[in-house]
C-alpha cells in the first residue's frame, strides 16, 4: 500500500444527509462517485469506488482491462444501475435517474466502439445533438435553426470534418470517425466529458489535433475523464489520475506521484 | 372431470411447447439469432413423420429417424446458407428476422400443396384414449409426451453442463470473445445450437402429428407460442422457457374451459402482454432493459 | 378491363398508405411491427361504424378512425417500448392475434365473422363519393398527404432524433433522447395514418370482416416495405406496387395451376424476402445496397 493510497482515502468526504455543505475543497468538485459497487451475476466489477472529478482538470482513468473502468462510466451515465453506493452530479443524486436526463443535466460521453449514427450524414450526426426536445419540432423557428447549423459549422471546423459534412458516418475514415464521435459531444453543452478511449489508434497528425482540441475545450471550462492505455496522454496531459484494477480504485492523485509508485507501476505495465 | 381433463390435455400440450421454446431459446442464447424459422423446422419434422409412416409404411422407428435427420438438417443448412451469408455483412436483428420469416412462409405454403392444407394425422395404437375415470380419457401419447419431454431436458441439462461443446454454447451466450480463446469457433458452435436445437423440437412434432393432427399452419402456430414462452420465461433460460410452455399449455387448455376454444391463443398472448408490463425479464431472465 | 384496372390501382393505392406508414416505423425508427393490420383494421371498422351510425361524412370518420387506432397503439408502444427490440415484435405478434379474436367475436362493433356489412358511399362535405374514379383521386390524394407528412417529419428534429435511435439506442440515450416518448410517438403516428387506410378500404368495399385485417395482411405489408426497400420513399410504393400486381401476373401464366395461386404467390415473397436479406438487405429502391438497417 503506497502512501499516495492512503492520502487519497483520507481526503474522501464521509457520506452524510442532506445537510452537507462541504469544504473549499469540495466546492469545486463536479462529479463526485460514492462508496459505487457493482455485481454482476458473481463478479465484482465495480468494488466500493469513492473518486471525486473537479472542475476544468482533465482526469484519466488508468488500469488493465477488465479493470472496471468503462462498467464506471456507464454508471455514471444511468446505462447501468450501480448494486450500492452513489453518484452525485453538482451534489445531487443521479441514481436511478434515465440516462436520457443524466446526459440533459450536462454529462455527454464517448463510445469505446463510437456508436456513430452511421446512417446519418455527419451534419445530422452532430445537429441532433443539439435537438434533444421529444416534440415533432424544435422550439425557436428558423433563427434558431440557422444559429445550430452556424454552431456545427464551428465544430467541424474544430474537428477537422468541413469537407465531410454531407458523407454517411458509415463512410467516413477511422480518425474521422473519431473525430465525429467528439463533434457529438462538443454540440451538446455539456460541462463534464467523459472519453472511452478517444486517442487509441489514431496517427500522430490526427493526435496532435486531438490534443489541441481537448486543450482548447478544456481552457473554455470544460471537465473532462479519459479512458486511456496512451502513456503520453497518461503523463503528459493529465491532471490527476484515478487508478483502477479488479473493480477496486487503487490510488487518485497527480500523475507524477502515482506513475512513481512501483506497486502500480508493475500493475500498469505488466499488463501492457 | 371435464377439468382434469383440460389439465391432462394442457401438459401434454404445454410439454410440446416447453421443448420447442427450449430450442429456440437456446438457439436464440447462444447465437443471437432471432430464429422465427424454428416453427417451419416444427412442421417439417411433424409432415415428415407423418408421411414416413402413413405415406411410405414405414416402421415407426424409420419414422422417427427420417423426421429427427429432417429437422437436424433443415437447421444446420438455414444457418449454413442463410444465416451465415446475412451475419457476415451485417446480420441486424431485422435482417435476420426478415429473413427467418420469409423461409416460414415458403416451407408453409410448399408443405400445403405438397401435401394439402386440410387437417391430417396419423393414428397410431397409442393414440387410442381410454376412459381412466369417469369422464376423463387419456391416451399412452399423453403420458408418453411427458416422459419424453422431461427425459429431453434431463440430457439437454446434462449436455449444457458436462459436456465441452455444451459449456462452449452457454459461454457463447455469455461472452463471444470468451469462446474464441476457449478454442472453439463461433461459427461451429453456432452449427451445434442450430442442430441441437432444432432436434428439440422432434418430439413435439412427432406427438403432435400422432395427437392432434397438423396442417401446414401449424409450425407458425406453436412458434407464435414458443416465443411467447421464450419471453415469459426470460430470454436465454431454458428452465424458464420450460416452465413457461408448461403454464401456457395448461393455460390455452384451462382457458377452452370457461371461455371457448377461439381464445385459446388470445389467453397466451394476455399472458405475454402480462409479462411484458410487469416483469420483462421474465421468470428466470436477467434484465432486459436496454 | 377498365373497372378492373381501377379497382386494382384503388387496391394499391390503399396498401401504399399501410406501406409507407408501416415504413415510417421500420426504416425510420427501426421498430419492427407485425400488428399493422390490426390498426388497419381498427380504422375500417370504426370508419364503417361512424358512417352507419353518425354520418358517412369523410372528415368525421377519418378523424374518429385515426384517434381511435392511435389509442389502441398507445396500448401496445407504451409497455413493448421500454424494453428491447425483440420483445416488440413479440408484442405486436401478440396484439395482431389477439386482435383477430377480438374482431371475430365482437360482434357489435366488427360484426364478428360475418363482417360489417352495408356501409354508406362516403362523403366530402355531403358530396357522395361512389365512382370508382373518384374513388382512386381521394385515396391517391389521401397517400400524397400521407407521404409528405411523412417526408417531412424525417427532415425535421424528430426524424434526426428517430434515426439516431434506429443507429444506436444506447448513443441516442447518451445525448439525452427520451427514447421512450420519441418511439411511442413514432408508432402512435403511424397508427394513426395506417387507419386512413382502413376507412378508405371500408368506404371503397362497403363491406369488410376479419378477414382483410389477420397476421397475413401484418405480413403482407412487412413484405411490401422490406422488399421495395426501407427508410425511402419510393420503396413502400413499389413495394405495395409490385406485390399488389403479383397475384394478376401470375393468373396469366397459364401453365401454373389455378388452385395454387396463393401459395405460389406467397412463396415468391417469401423467397424475395430471404434472397434479398442476403443480397440486398436495403430492398429494391436501396441508396446503399449491403448496408441498410
Amino acid at each position: 500500500m503506497s502512501e499516495q493510497l492512503m492520502t487519497a482515502q483520507e481526503t474522501e468526504k464521509p457520506a452524510s444527509g442532506s445537510g452537507f455543505t462541504g469544504s473549499t475543497d469540495a466546492q469545486d468538485v463536479l462529479l463526485e462517485i460514492r462508496n459505487l459497487s457493482k455485481n454482476f451475476g458473481g463478479l465484482q466489477a465495480i468494488n466500493d469506488v469513492s473518486l471525486n472529478l473537479r472542475a476544468g482538470i482533465i482526469t484519466t482513468l488508468v488500469g488493465p482491462n477488465g479493470a472496471g473502468k468503462t462498467t464506471l462510466f456507464n454508471m455514471i451515465t444511468g446505462h447501468i444501475p450501480p448494486s450500492e453506493g452513489d453518484v452525485r452530479w453538482q451534489g445531487e443524486s443521479v441514481i436511478g435517474k434515465a440516462p436520457w436526463k443524466i446526459a440533459r443535466a450536462g454529462i455527454a460521453r464517448t463510445f469505446q466502439d463510437l456508436r456513430l449514427f452511421t446512417h446519418m450524414t455527419v451534419e445530422e450526426n452532430v445537429l441532433t445533438m443539439m435537438e434533444s426536445g421529444s416534440w415533432l419540432w424544435q422550439p425557436g423557428g428558423k433563427s434558431r435553426k440557422a444559429k445550430r447549423l452556424d454552431k456545427v459549422s464551428q465544430i467541424l471546423e474544430k474537428t477537422g470534418l468541413t469537407d465531410k459534412r454531407h458523407t454517411r458516418a458509415l463512410d467516413l475514415a477511422y480518425a474521422e470517425r473519431k473525430f465525429l464521435s467528439l463533434a457529438r459531444i462538443m454540440a451538446t453543452d455539456s460541462r463534464l466529458w467523459l472519453l472511452d478511449e478517444p486517442a487509441s489508434g489514431l496517427d500522430p497528425n490526427s493526435y496532435n489535433l486531438f490534443l489541441q482540441l481537448l486543450r482548447e475545450e478544456v481552457k473554455e471550462g470544460i471537465t473532462v475523464c479519459i479512458i486511456e492505455h496512451n502513456l503520453d496522454i497518461v503523463v503528459n496531459i493529465s491532471d490527476r489520475i484515478a487508478f483502477l484494477d479488479q473493480g477496486k480504485l487503487l490510488a487518485d492523485g497527480e500523475p507524477q506521484t502515482i506513475l512513481n509508485d512501483p506497486a502500480l507501476a508493475a500493475i500498469y505495465f505488466g499488463e501492457r | 372431470m371435464l377439468f382434469l381433463q383440460l389439465l391432462a390435455n394442457g401438459l401434454q400440450v404445454g410439454a410440446i411447447y416447453a421443448l420447442t421454446a427450449a430450442g429456440f431459446s437456446l438457439i436464440f442464447g447462444s447465437t443471437k439469432i432471432f430464429h422465427f424459422a424454428h416453427g417451419a423446422t416444427f412442421a417439417i419434422a411433424a409432415y415428415l413423420f407423418h408421411f414416413a409412416l402413413a405415406g411410405l409404411g414405414l416402421h415407426w422407428t424409420f419414422a422417427v429417424a427420417v423426421s429427427a435427420t429432417s429437422a437436424v438438417v433443415f437447421g444446420v443448412l438455414l444457418d449454413r446458407f442463410m444465416y451465415a451469408p446475412i451475419q457476415r455483412h451485417e446480420g441486424s436483428f431485422f435482417t435476420v428476422f426478415v429473413a427467418s420469416f420469409g423461409i416460414g412462409i415458403v416451407v408453409q405454403n410448399l408443405l400445403g400443396s405438397v401435401f394439402g392444407r386440410g387437417f391430417m394425422s396419423v393414428a397410431t395404437p397409442l393414440s387410442n384414449s381410454v376412459e381412466v375415470m369417469p369422464g376423463l380419457y387419456l391416451s399412452p401419447l399423453n403420458g408418453l409426451a411427458i416422459v419424453s419431454a422431461i427425459i429431453c431436458f434431463v440430457a439437454l441439462h446434462f449436455f449444457l453442463t458436462h459436456t465441452f461443446v455444451g459449456k462452449g454454447l452457454r459461454a457463447l451466450s455469455e461472452n463471444p470473445e470468451l469462446v474464441r480463446t476457449f478454442g472453439l469457433s463461433p461459427r461451429r458452435l453456432s452449427t451445434y445450437a442450430f442442430a441441437l436445437g432444432s432436434l428439440l423440437v422432434v418430439p413435439g412434432a412427432i406427438f403432435t402429428a400422432a395427437g392432434t393432427g397438423i396442417n401446414p399452419a401449424v409450425g407458425h402456430h406453436v412458434m407464435l407460442i414458443s416465443l411467447a414462452a421464450t419471453i415469459v420465461g426470460g430470454i436465454g433460460s431454458l428452465r424458464g422457457a420450460a416452465c413457461a410452455g408448461l403454464l401456457i399449455g395448461v393455460a390455452e387448455n384451462l382457458a377452452m374451459w370457461k371461455l371457448g376454444t377461439q381464445w385459446s391463443e388470445a389467453i397466451t398472448f394476455a399472458i405475454l402482454f402480462f409479462f411484458i408490463i410487469f416483469k420483462p425479464s421474465g421468470f428466470f431472465g436477467r434484465a432486459t432493459v436496454s | 378491363m377498365t373497372a378492373y384496372i381501377l379497382n386494382l390501382l384503388v387496391l394499391i393505392s390503399v396498401y401504399a398508405i399501410l406501406s409507407t406508414t408501416l415504413n415510417f416505423i421500420i426504416g425510420y425508427a427501426g421498430i419492427f411491427s407485425l400488428a399493422h393490420a390490426v390498426f388497419f383494421g381498427i380504422g375500417g371498422y370504426t370508419a364503417a361504424l361512424v358512417a352507419m351510425h353518425v354520418t358517412p361524412e369523410f372528415f368525421v370518420a377519418v378523424p374518429v378512425a385515426m384517434a381511435a387506432a392511435a389509442v389502441t397503439s398507445l396500448l401496445l408502444a407504451l409497455p413493448a417500448l421500454r424494453v428491447r427490440g425483440e420483445y416488440f415484435v413479440a408484442a405486436s405478434l401478440g396484439l395482431q392475434v389477439l386482435a383477430v379474436t377480438l374482431f371475430s367475436e365482437w360482434k357489435s362493433f366488427t360484426g364478428g365473422i360475418g363482417g360489417v356489412i352495408g356501409i354508406p358511399a362516403v362523403e366530402l362535405f355531403g358530396y357522395p363519393v361512389y365512382k370508382p374514379w373518384q374513388f382512386l383521386l381521394m385515396s391517391l390524394i389521401c397517400l400524397t398527404i400521407i407521404i409528405v407528412i411523412i417526408r417531412t417529419l424525417v427532415h425535421t428534429s424528430f426524424g434526426r432524433s428517430l434515426k439516431a435511435i434506429r443507429d444506436s439506442e444506447s448513443a441516442a440515450l447518451a445525448s439525452g433522447k427520451n427514447i421512450t416518448v420519441i418511439k411511442t410517438l413514432s408508432v402512435v403516428l403511424s397508427s394513426a395514418l395506417a387507419a386512413v387506410a382502413g376507412a378508405l378500404y371500408a368506404f371503397y368495399m362497403s363491406f369488410i370482416n376479419v378477414q382483410s385485417f389477420m397476421l397475413d395482411t401484418s405480413v403482407l405489408v412487412m413484405a411490401m416495405v422490406i422488399i421495395g426497400g426501407t427508410a425511402t420513399v419510393s420503396g413502400p410504393l413499389l413495394g405495395a406496387a409490385l406485390l399488389m400486381l403479383l397475384p394478376s401476373a401470375l393468373t396469366y401464366l397459364s401453365f401454373l395451376p389455378q388452385t395454387e395461386i396463393g401459395s405460389i404467390q406467397q412463396i415468391v415473397y417469401g423467397m424475395a424476402m430471404v434472397l434479398l436479406m442476403i443480397f440486398r438487405p436495403g430492398g429494391i429502391v436501396s441508396s446503399h445496397p449491403g448496408g441498410s438497417k
